[in-house]
């Protein structure tokens, strides 16, 4: 490990005396513990501590001297935001001359003669000691490239600004840049910290118009503390406009989050909504600012409630696995072929949730492997019990989430499901979404290849819905295309819908996957669909997902079917 | 001649010069300097236009410079003038005065030179 002391700067001394003697004398004190370098008036010692103004530890300046004095060295370094870190002792033995250049802002003072070494060696080490330590604070203060606070130190005057001056109506402010690594990536670092400092002074500019502070909290995320502001769509475009005159060429979208002050309501949650808002932003190219209100707070509760839930509804059966029929519509009458397993969630306390509510939110955190695990259980359990009560074997559609994919554990689970339950391969089938593609598209084919190796058939699910589909269908080998409900939905009445839905029919016959058709909810659709050429249909016209004691009653009607046939 | 004899020989405070600068041969190495520093000449010059500006500078510089060599009567001596003239105190001598403080350096460094010089030339 390096140690701290490693990390040192060497420390550089000037020592400023007319007299040559008493500069040696005092570098002969000095020179076992530092580097010295000296100047003989006040003109050389100015140049000497511009030239050095980044390496020199302390100068050691005599008052009295020819050309420009101590003090009126002392005056300009004072005065000069780039000097004025480095600490000055003055080399005096009159007492007013002390007082008065402690006054001006000298660190300490040592008299002649220098008799007293150990004296001057320990005020020089301390008055160094002291600087650096306040340049280290400076430095873990302020970011270095927008001089803006370190979130660290944001946080705390934040803090104190809520505690000291409760009657200020404090607005949080978080504004990040959409893609900034693509920024980076594109244009090069130096100009992704153009863009940064651009926007740090421009923040700068705003806080000297209002009362505030900002910080840039990590990369491109920076927060804003400042008293109520009534115009924030003015603000983002101020702040936008100046990113636009400096990056022509290169489109930089600022988004920005604010939660506006709500007595009681500490800085740290006060950014966490702002933090939110300005993360419900991504993906919306309309506004790029967003207010945070009682309705995302409520969501977000509801969300954090449901991520704290999960596991104690899986435990408790508090999901619920419903099955939608597919039926096969090229025959008279349509025949059940087989169901979706579909998830619902009856909560103890919050009733009955829809997936829409915790299907994405699980998605995103990946906990909705715990909720494909629990589907896929239930559902093979339910076709064997299907199976063994009413002598019928049901296949079932099961989702296969991106994170699934990969689980190293996934094919060892699902042997375990088949195994159990005394099922083939082929009674389960697996829905990949579309979106599931878009990642790592190499090893989620290799998995699919697996499965599909051992008997699983494989469905893309939501054709059409997204993006990239067309590419992958080349690629992925899959066994049913699940075409997208949007595209259903309107057939009867555009021509252009059902003309995509007709090429989409042609894609299969061609690649020689059936299709499914979702959200089939009328006769006439259906009868579309079914001179089309489409092979299987799910949706209300049928049925609604039902539980499996209704279900029942769907394979018990299908058998009546058979038996009549034979009859 | 040894550097403690030249001490003695021109007025100067050895120990005190240890002091400052702890050993001999740096001592040596300094005291040497003494003649070609200018202090002397420059204080003898301001004297003569009565400059309190210059006389004040200049005593200054031989009190500082003498002070770190241990030369301690010189020091003292360039003190007097120093505080004649430093600016905003009362004057408290005359010119007459001062010219015969100034006579009584000039004659101390003189002597300091001169010892030096023959302890170079050794």
């Amino acid at each position: 490990m390096i140690k701290s002391k490693q990390l040192n700067k060497p420390q550089l001394v000037l020592v400023v005396d007319d007299q040559e003697i008493n500069r040696d004398v005092l570098g002969m004190i000095l020179e076992d513990y530092y580097e010295i370098i000296y100047a003989s008036n006040g003109i050389e010692a100015l140049s000497q501590i511009e030239a050095n103004r980044d390496e020199l530890s302390v100068v050691l300046l005599d008052l009295l001297m020819p050309e420009m004095d101590g003090f009126q060295v002392l005056e300009r370094v004072r005065k000069d935001e780039r000097l004025n870190s480095i600490p000055i002792i003055v080399l005096t033995a009159e007492k007013n001359a002390e007082l008065r250049a402690l006054q001006m802002g000298a660190a300490d003072f040592i008299t002649k003669p220098f008799d007293m070494h150990e004296v001057i060696l320990a005020r020089v080490g301390r008055i160094i000691e002291l600087s650096e330590g306040r340049q280290l604070i400076s430095a873990a203060e302020y970011d270095r490239l927008t001089m803006l606070y370190n979130r660290n130190f944001f946080f705390e005057y934040a803090n104190r600004i809520y505690n000291y001056h409760p009657e200020w109506k404090m607005d949080a402010i978080v504004m990040d840049i959409d893609q900034f690594h693509m920024v980076n990536d594109m244009n090069g670092r130096d100009f992704g910290d153009n863009v940064l400092r651009l926007l740090g002074n421009e923040i700068r500019a705003f806080l000297g118009e209002t009362e505030g502070i900002a910080s840039r909290f990590e990369a491109d995320r920076f927060d804003i503390y400042c008293k109520h502001y009534d115009d924030y769509p003015a603000l983002l475009e101020r702040f936008q406009d100046k990113i636009n005159a400096m990056s022509k060429g290169a489109s930089i979208r600022l988004r920005m989050g604010v939660k506006p002050w709500k007595e009681g309501v500490e800085p740290v949650l006060l950014f966490d909504r702002a933090r939110a808002a300005c993360s419900m932003v991504r993906g919306n190219y309309k506004s790029h600012l967003m207010i945070y209100n009682e309705d995302m707070r409520m969501r977000e509760i509801l969300n954090q409630r449901l991520l704290n839930d999960l596991r104690r509804a899986v435990e408790n059966h508090e999901l619920k696995v419903l099955y939608q029929p597919k039926y096969n519509v090229q025959v008279d009458p349509p025949r059940l072929s087989s169901a979706e397993a579909l998830v619902r969630w009856w909560h103890p306390e919050l009733g009955m949730i829809s997936p829409a509510s915790f299907i994405p939110l699980f998605e995103n955190n990946g906990e909705i492997s715990v909720v494909d695990n629990y589907v896929w259980v239930e559902a093979a359990r339910q076709i064997a019990a299907w199976r063994d009560k009413l002598g019928m074997t049901i296949p079932v559609s099961v989702n296969l989430s991106r994170v699934d994919v990969f689980d190293p554990a996934l094919e060892e689970i699902f042997d375990r499901i088949i195994e159990e339950n005394q099922l083939s391969h082929n009674c389960l089938k697996l829905e990949v979404t579309e979106s599931a593609y878009t990642e790592n598209a190499g090893q989620l084919i290799e998995v699919i290849e697996r499965l599909r190796k051992k008997g699983f058939e494989i469905e893309m699910d939501d054709f059409g819905s997204g993006y990239s589909s067309l590419n992958m269908l080349s690629s992925m080998p899959i066994d049913v295309l699940k075409m997208d409900m949007a595209f259903i939905r309107n057939i009867e009445h555009n021509a252009t819908d059902f003309r995509l839905v007709e090429l989409i029919l042609d894609i299969a016959r061609y690649l020689k996957v059936s299709v499914v058709a979702e959200g089939v909810e009328t006769e006439e659709q259906l009868a579309m669909l079914k001179n089309a050429g489409c092979d299987l249909v799910q949706g209300y016209y049928f049925s609604r997902p039902l539980p499996p004691e209704d279900f029942e009653k769907l394979i018990i009607k299908e058998k009546n079917i058979d038996r009549g046939n034979q009859a | 001649m040894t550097i403690r004899e030249l001490y003695a020989n021109i007025g100067g405070n050895y120990d005190h010069a240890v002091q400052v600068m702890k050993m001999e041969k740096l001592i040596d190495r300094y005291v040497r300097k003494l003649k070609n520093s200018g202090v002397g000449d420059q204080l003898a010059a301001a004297g003569e236009t009565m400059d309190p500006e210059k006389l004040f500078e200049h005593a200054h510089a031989m009190k500082g410079v003498c002070g770190n060599l241990g030369l301690d009567d010189l020091a003292d001596a360039a003190n007097i003038i120093t505080e004649e003239f430093r600016p905003g105190a009362a004057r408290k001598l005359s010119d007459a005065e001062v010219k015969e403080q100034l006579a009584k350096i000039d004659a101390m460094y003189r002597r300091a030179v001169d010892g030096i010089a023959a302890y170079e030339a050794q």
